[in-house]
């Protein structure tokens, strides 16, 4: 592996840079899913995108010359994980609700175990929301921490 | 340091396919295969009269087997508006028309507002409520009961 540049630039710096970018395109690309699926029905499907802004404040922290804003860009990513959790954890409740609606549990959803209920839900067998999608942003929150932490820190004069 | 730049961009792209198979996967997700438990093809099929449920109490059943989307049922008074009703007064119009879980319904129907106003099979709404798999009989049901 021959590289130019010394340590900094090569080692820290690269996965620094890729850490950010890999959460740039995150928020872009859920952006994206959010709008091609019109998640704006109501205020609980505004939370993501609130979670993006933060998400990108977090990001623009990372960023910002002098690399000061760390403590609060995690802290910030960890609210944003928080969200995507509880956004894993409401898709897969709104397909549990969902399985009265299904013609094909309408009369027998209520006598299914709790567990085959609950493995449909979050298989998206029954209900309309995608369980694990909101998980990505939880992925691109860890990802902009990882940019925080250890080795991966900021290299000294970026 | 070209090298760099070009893995850079190669992971970047990497990742951002992988973001849209997932997203897309999770999406595609909404119409999975049936269960072996109740198949949907024989829920569907069973080619529903609608209007016997849909009528509600001051029905007239002389005239109207196929047209309860049409503004003519005016006497049985159970058709709301999808745009501007109350989801009390919609719950108690699906109610009217015979729909099963008529408040869950109406709670899908207030969240997918608004809805053209010139479409008055309500599209919209159907794709919407198609997520949920409810079946041709309930959609029929539910959507004879509002006007746009």
């Amino acid at each position: 592996m021959i590289r130019s540049g010394g340590p900094a630039t090569t080692g820290r710096g690269l996965v620094w840079r890729g850490l950010v970018a890999l959460t740039a395109v995150g928020i872009l690309a859920t952006a994206f899913e959010l709008y091609s699926v019109h998640h704006w029905n109501g205020v609980e499907q505004l939370v993501p995108w609130v979670a993006l802004a933060v998400l990108a404040v977090a990001t623009a922290l990372v960023v910002a010359p002098g690399g000061t804003g760390a403590v609060a860009a995690r802290v910030l990513a960890l609210l944003v994980l928080a969200a995507s959790v509880y956004g894993v954890v409401d898709h897969a409740l709104v397909n549990f609700g969902s399985g009265p609606l299904d013609q094909r549990f309408a009369e027998s959803w209520d006598a299914l175990p709790l567990l085959t209920r609950v493995w449909y839900a979050v298989t998206t067998e029954v209900g309309p929301a995608p369980t694990l999608a909101p998980g990505v942003l939880g992925q691109t929150a860890l990802l902009l921490v990882l940019a925080t932490l250890g080795d991966a820190r900021r290299p000294a004069g970026r | 340091m070209t090298s760099t730049v070009f893995r850079l961009t190669t992971a970047c792209t990497a990742a951002l396919l992988s973001l849209g198979l997932v997203a897309c996967g999770g999406s595609t997700a909404t119409s999975p295969g049936t269960p072996a438990t109740a198949p949907a093809g024989n829920a569907v099929a069973t080619a529903p009269p609608a209007d016997d449920a849909t009528e509600g109490p001051t029905a007239d059943d002389d005239a109207d087997d196929t047209d309860d989307d049409s503004p003519s049922t005016a006497g049985a008074g159970a058709k709301v508006s999808a745009n501007t009703a109350s989801e009390d007064e919609i719950t108690q119009a699906l109610t009217a028309a015979g729909v099963s879980n008529p408040g869950r319904w109406a709670e899908e129907v207030v969240e997918y507002r608004p809805y053209p106003s010139d479409d008055l099979d309500l599209t919209k709404l159907r794709q919407n409520l198609a997520k949920y798999n409810p079946g041709e009989e309930t959609t029929d049901k539910i959507v004879s009961a509002l006007t746009p």
